[in-house]
């Protein structure tokens, strides 16, 4: 195939980090100042969550033209705030701006719109405005612009066209108003276009930076973000620092020496805070002597101390600072205890200091900051050893291919202590892999931390699990979502797991696997529920566990598979055999009273039907009653009375109508998994055998035939339960369940039956469509990175962030709302207003601000802390403080001001005061950790585990690779954000069920954001949904009279088809 | 007329609404009976491919499986669409123009069109330009042809400019307001992988809300490098919806065998046409070809008889006597029966601007 010509990869790479922008409004003049563009206009330009500031004493440079077409092509979001452009100017310069020491195409389009901004600012003189009276004076003007008239003056057939296709891309990508200046020409009324530059902050000052123009080729500030990638990445870096700690390091050490640290500043910079000319290091004072010893310098000589922490190995040590700074709160303490704090560095810079810790384009060991973030603590101050410390010992020196791995397991044969385990696995951190003995350990961790005292982990059951984590890890994370399964529960898994993989045919392996996980999937949706109550998880786990212990044949596989539901059907709706509508109605959730909750209730049952529908799947009604039938007949009864109809609808699937042969399939799609299973299905023909005469082996083998499809249907029930908002592929591509690939054999060389799922065959058209490879286990992410796509972003120039994406669809798609009460409910409300109430009231109170800062310290990055602080101590207005706090910071900031402080709470406020009332009324409903279990979302790589919770923690930086969901993880506003406008509004809770999902759909097609860790885009993105939502522009309640009218239908007409209409 | 013709259609979605999946296991005897409306877009020209104008309701033969089928529609090229009524007294079904509410003349030009404001006559256009990486060096040129196009529709249809690469920008919804249109060509911005059939698969989700002839205009020169939905979904879809597709590329796309068999295959299934000139300067015969296709369509509609098939429904139009061999036909040959969340659609119809005005 012939490579066609392309865009270079670095210009769309910048593309793909603007997410969704806002257009400006026709007719509405370009404004040089930008924060009148934004469109949340009652809220003031700020600097937020991951934030910026930006010197107030800064003075600021011109950028030329109007400041929307400068982003425009400069790749940065068209709303934020003046004092970010410089900032994401030279993050996007540095990071897309020059391959192999050559700039980049993007950088050479942004230099060239940058030339013709300033030929157009010389035409639009010192009025700073484009006036075209007409084609008579037009010609320098569309010259500028790369376009020429065609057709005749003052007449409708007057058109520009291109004549220099260069300038005529400047023109369009940045946004030139042609199609006015086109009527206006028809027209012969005259063109006006203001085209003002703009003042945009500058931080510290310009002559700071231009102290580096080392070349002296630039003319300033902008020119030289653009000429030097080191000084744009300066920048960057600093732009993530408060602005006394940034004041601190231009007085010493200087941006020069800085300079050439700028890498490690930019990954591992923007937790360091520099307060009256001291360092403030992770565990205060009492930590002070061992930073002063690791990094060679005192934190009382600020400048020094900075310098020699970013300087020293490579950067790893700046690495693990930023960790530790990361942990906020008690977790801090342990961690920072002198001595152990040395011993975990050592551990970590064992493995050696090259590569640095910059050398990507990632930050490195994403693990060890999970690693202190998740480690638990025992009632002694040591670090939790799940099994203890023999086990891990063990596990280490089991051997690995791995040298660090093996080195450990070596040191370990030693240990004594579960210190020591901690060191390793800071160690290990170092590792890139995300099935290592860190992930195995904080796993396991996560299992025994759900446990009572007296039910920890047992070593064997350690020891099993540990030693299987590579292949079966992922399945791990029911495990710690369900903490009722004994040690007896989980050893079974892995032995029924073990003994599927043992299946010699692969056919017959597929199908158990598919049929196998997709029973445990139901299991884990009805548990989550609360629809198989907690006392029964246990057994009903091993009995749908147990039937899959021994499959030798696909009727065997089948009557497993079916014994294995009846026990998930049992132990959920208290009988085996329940049709395939009561499974659906049990999974779409349990019974409801309300009215509304029974309409949401049955919308979302229905939309599970319609997946089903969609993928033409088989229903388990027929597939049991053929079974059931062909049973009989092979014991010698006649067929029951409708064999053949149900017979025919194994026949009903067909495949699309081709439009490639086979041979251009082979050519053109070579590799992707073939549709084998899908075809092998069409082929199945029962109608011969039924009408028979069939012998009692034929019949069996007909029964056999019907596990594909069984597997099929049981797939389909758990990819309709986690279909994201707004799927396409589910409803569209009919092959896609089918075409689940367990094992992965066609396009690896190892099995990836257990391991999570990845999306294959994207992009190519000859293929047949995008399909799922691996395991069920991480379902819920899986569909919502295939769907995510299909959220159209509502502006030009956005794109939809995958990095953050499918995080915010699963955290909407996986919490369900049915067992919310109104007073749960109203809480959320009142949590997130007391906790308002608490920041605006310390304005006044200098003990009180000082405790709400120091809460929020745990939840904000210094540079966010001091902004916010600088606001209350300046007595800013309600609209001012509160744009710089999200629901997650308000609602942690009222629990934990209750935690600690408690009964002074109602003294902020009546919302506070409301609140008192209403725990005092329900204190279990209202508790902040039931609200946390309720309206908090999954952090299946962070916490492991599916189980939603609120985890209060500082958004995590960007990582590369698995770890790139950590950032979408620790994100927790969402759903508290949206349980408040439910509640504002008066809706029953089980409104959420729907309300949630439609809302994140729309709220990520509003997103807009420049860097990968952009929150306040997804902030901004948030609340103008909210304000949609306000505005009645989304339905809450589902067309509860449509359904009654549908069903009083009475005429006999069956079909329920739209196809051919219109 | 039309508004309870609209009715019907509404009325038959709403069926779908009632809960869980029949099955044999439950009711055996099945009996599928169609409430919806089958149309039709069919070409006929001669053999030199000169449109055929002037013929009748009875000069069509339609059939379904074989199945023979009654047309209750009719509508030739941009005249009013008629209903078909049995007359006693010239003993055969005769044209009844419908009428509506809503013609061209009473609906505001610059109104967003959306499906509950259908347009009665005039085909709805939808334009979809590629404006991936592949485009990067023909983008300004491909974005002068498409308003090129765009002008040249003026008066004729009801147009719609959306754009993509990785992802979907519906530019400007169905609107009469050419100006807008064009606005929102000039506003796109280049870039970014391509992905063609998942945003045309969206595209024919949102033309399906519409009632009448409507076709979806893609400006591409191919490779598809980001797609999930396969071409053969789409093409269904758009077959089963009656959206005839017309790819619009340049001889660059021709050395991408794939692009090429797809846009030949796929346009020419729902009865569209696929264009490859000499370059995007280069397009006037294309544009006239479609311009020309929309202004001559014949819009047939049937209520299909009853029919067991639940799966691909072939269509056979036929002309009658002499006319048979002497003319050609191009249509869609079939469609799928679709349930509802099959084309549902999350667009919201509201307009946004595309450029910053002056003063």
């Amino acid at each position: 195939m012939k490579s066609f010509p392309r865009r270079p990869a670095f210009l769309s790479t910048v593309l793909l980090l603007l997410l969704a922008c806002s257009r400006i409004a026709e007719g509405q003049n370009v404004s040089p100042n930008i924060s009148q563009t934004s469109s949340s206009q009652r809220r003031p330009s700020r600097t937020t969550p991951g934030g910026k500031s930006i010197s107030r004493a800064a003075d600021g440079v011109v950028i030329p033209g109007p400041l929307r077409s400068f982003l425009r092509m400069a790749g940065i979001s068209q709303k934020i705030a003046p004092e970010d452009v410089l900032p994401l100017l030279a993050r996007n310069v540095f990071m897309q701006g020059y391959s192999h020491d050559h700039p980049t195409e993007f950088l050479l389009l942004l230099d060239r719109y940058v030339q013709q901004a300033r030929e157009l600012q010389i035409l639009a003189g010192t009025g700073e405005e484009i006036r075209v009276e007409g084609c008579s004076d037009v010609g320098t003007l569309i010259k500028i612009l790369g376009y020429r008239i065609v057709g005749n003056c003052q007449t409708k057939n007057l058109t520009l066209a291109t004549s220099d296709p260069d300038r005529a891309f400047l023109t369009i990508d940045s946004g030139f108003p042609l199609m006015t200046l086109e009527e206006s020409l028809q027209k012969g009324a005259p063109f006006l276009y203001a085209f003002p530059s703009t003042r945009v902050p500058v931080l510290l000052h310009e002559s700071d930076w231009m102290a580096l123009n080392r070349k002296h080729t630039a003319t300033g500030l902008v020119d030289l973000l653009l000429r030097d990638t080191g000084v744009a990445r300066l920048y960057w870096a600093m732009s993530h620092s408060d602005d006394e700690t940034n004041l601190a390091l231009a007085r010493s050490p200087g941006l020069w020496k800085l300079s050439t640290l700028a890498p490690v500043l930019d990954f591992y910079g923007g937790q360091i805070s520099i307060r009256s000319g001291r360092v403030l290091v992770p565990g205060g004072r009492r930590a002070e002597p061992v930073w002063k010893e690791m990094v060679g310098a005192s934190p009382d000589d600020a400048g020094e101390f900075v310098l020699h922490l970013l300087a020293k190995d490579n950067g790893w040590l700046a690495a693990y600072y930023d960790a530790l700074s990361r942990v906020g709160g008690p977790q801090q303490e342990p961690l920072t205890e002198p001595e152990r704090m040395k011993r975990v560095y050592e551990a970590f810079r064992s493995p050696a200091i090259e590569p640095a810790a910059t050398a990507s384009v990632f930050r490195k060991a994403p693990g060890l900051l999970v690693l202190l973030t998740r480690v638990d603590w025992d009632a002694d101050g040591q670090p939790h050893v799940p099994g203890g410390i023999a086990v891990w010992k063990d596990v280490l020196g089991q051997g690995s291919s791995s040298k660090l791995v093996k080195n450990w397991g070596k040191r370990a044969r030693g240990w004594d202590r579960s210190e020591q385990l901690l060191e390793a696995m800071a160690s290990l951190s170092r590792l890139e892999s995300d099935t290592g003995p860190l992930q195995a350990y904080l796993t396991l961790s996560a299992i025994d931390a759900k446990r009572p005292a007296a039910r920890k982990l047992s070593p064997e059951t350690v020891r099993l699990l540990a030693t299987n984590f590579a292949q079966y890890g992922s399945w791990y994370l029911v495990f710690s979502e369900f903490p009722e399964l004994t040690d007896e529960s989980l050893t079974r898994f892995l032995t029924v797991a073990d003994s599927i993989g043992g299946i010699s045919n692969l056919m017959l392996r597929g199908n158990a696997v598919g049929s196998f996980q997709a029973n445990i999937g139901l299991w884990q949706i009805l548990a989550r529920q609360g629809e198989i109550a907690a006392g029964e998880r246990n057994e009903s786990w091993l009995k749908t566990v147990g039937p899959f212990a021994k499959i030798d044949s696909p009727v065997q596989l089948f009557d497993a598979t079916r014994t294995s539901l009846g026990a998930v059907m049992l132990a959920s709706a208290g009988k085996p055999n329940a049709s395939e509508n009561e499974l659906i109605d049990r999974m779409a959730g349990p019974e409801q009273r309300s009215s509304e909750g029974q309409h949401v209730h049955e919308e979302i049952a229905d939309r599970m039907h319609n997946v089903l529908e969609d993928q033409r799947l088989v229903s388990l009604d027929t597939l049991f009653a053929l079974s059931d039938g062909l049973s009989a007949m092979a014991q010698g009864n006649s067929a029951p009375q409708n064999m053949l109809g149900l017979a025919g609808e194994l026949r009903e699937f067909e495949m699309p109508r081709p439009i490639f042969t086979s041979s251009e399939k082979i050519t053109w799609a070579p590799g992707v998994y073939s549709t084998h299973h899908a075809e092998l299905q069409i082929k199945t023909d029962l109608t011969k055998v039924i009408k028979g005469p069939g012998t009692k082996a034929q019949l069996e083998a007909a029964r056999g035939q019907l596990t594909p499809f069984l597997r099929d249907a049981l797939v389909g029930l758990n990819y309709a339960y986690y279909e994201p908002p707004g799927a396409q592929v589910l409803h569209n591509n009919s092959l896609f369940v089918r075409s689940h690939d367990f094992s992965g054999l066609s396009v690896t060389t190892s099995e990836r039956t257990w391991l999570t799922p990845e999306l294959m065959g994207v992009g190519t058209p000859a293929g047949g469509g995008a399909y799922l490879m691996g395991s069920l286990s991480d379902l819920p992410f899986a569909l919502a990175s295939t769907e995510q796509d299909f959220i159209a972003p509502e502006n030009v120039q956005a794109l939809i962030w995958k990095e953050l994406v499918p995080d915010l669809l699963v955290s909407a798609t996986v919490p369900r709302w049915w067992s919310v009460s109104r007073d749960e409910l109203h809480a959320v409300t009142l949590y997130l207003r007391s906790g308002e109430e608490l920041l605006m009231a310390s304005e006044n109170s200098p003990e009180l601000r000082g405790q709400v800062t120091q809460i929020l310290a745990d939840r904000m990055a210094p540079q966010r802390l001091e902004t916010l602080d600088r606001s209350l101590a300046n007595g800013e207005d309600a609209i001012a403080v509160l744009s710089q706090t999200m629901p997650a910071d308000t609602f942690f900031l009222a629990a934990a001001f209750r935690h600690r402080y408690p009964g002074r709470a109602g003294s902020a406020g009546p919302q506070s005061q409301q609140l008192d009332a209403l725990c005092a009324k329900s204190p279990e409903e209202t508790s902040a950790e039931r609200l946390a279990r309720d309206f908090g979302v999954p952090h299946p790589v962070l916490a492991r585990t599916y189980g939603p919770s609120l985890l209060y923690v500082k958004p995590f930086p960007s990582f590369g690779g698995a770890s790139s969901r950590l950032f979408g993880e620790s994100w927790e506003s969402s759903n508290l954000y949206w349980a408040r406008l439910a509640d504002e509004n008066g809706l029953d809770p089980a409104a959420l069920n729907r309300l949630v999902p439609e809302l994140t759909r729309r709220m990520t097609a509003k997103i807009f954001a420049t860097d990968l860790e952009d929150w306040p885009a997804l902030d901004r993105a948030m609340r103008e949904t909210g304000e949609d939502f306000r505005a009645g522009k989304v339905t809450p309640l589902p067309a509860a009279a449509s359904v009654t009218s549908a069903q009083g239908m009475s005429d006999g007409r069956q079909e329920n088809a739209l196809g051919g209409a219109r | 007329m039309k508004k309870s013709l609209l009715s019907i259609l509404l009325l038959s979605s709403l069926l779908v609404l009632g809960r869980g999946r029949r099955t044999a296991a439950q009711d055996d005897a099945r009996i599928m009976v169609n409430v919806v409306l089958v149309q039709l877009n069919v070409a006929v020209t001669d053999r030199k491919g000169n449109y055929i104008s002037g013929l009748k309701p009875e000069d069509f033969v339609i059939t379904e499986d074989k199945i023979p089928e009654k047309l209750a529609t009719f509508e030739e090229g941009n005249e009013p669409s008629s209903r078909l009524v049995w007359s006693a007294s010239e003993n055969k079904m005769v044209p009844q123009p419908i009428a509506s509410e809503s013609t061209p003349e009473t609906v505001k030009a610059d109104a967003p069109v959306s499906p509950s404001n259908p347009t009665p006559t005039g085909a709805n256009v939808f334009i979809l330009f590629d404006t991936s990486n592949y485009m990067y060096r023909g983008f300004v040129f491909a974005q002068d042809a498409i308003a090129d196009f765009v002008r040249s529709l003026e008066g004729v249809s009801r147009v719609a400019f959306y754009s993509y690469s990785r992802d979907l920008s519906r530019g400007v919804p169905l609107t009469a307001e050419r100006s807008t249109v064009l606005r929102g060509v000039r506003s796109t911005v280049a870039g970014d992988d391509a992905a063609l059939y998942n945003c045309l698969l969206l595209t024919v989700k949102d033309a399906a809300q519409f009632t009448g002839r409507k076709a979806i205009v893609v400006f591409s020169n191919g490779p598809d490098n980001a797609s999930l939905v396969p071409p053969e979904d789409v093409a269904e879809l758009a077959q089963s919806t009656g959206t005839i597709i017309y790819m619009i590329s340049t001889r660059d796309a021709q050395a991408e065998p794939i692009s090429t068999a797809v846009f030949e295959r796929m346009s020419k299934a729902t009865g569209g046409k696929a264009y490859f000139s000499r370059s995007w300067k280069d397009e006037t015969d294309a544009f006239s070809s479609i311009r020309e296709d929309l202004a001559h369509l014949y819009s047939l509609s049937y209520y299909p008889q009853p029919n067991p098939n639940r799966g691909w429904r072939a269509i056979s139009v036929k002309l009658t006597g002499e006319n048979a061999q002497k003319y050609r036909i191009r249509t869609r040959d079939g469609y799928r029966v679709l349930k509802p969340a099959q084309i549902a659609t999350t667009a919201n119809p509201a307009a946004s601007s595309t450029e910053p005005s002056t003063k």
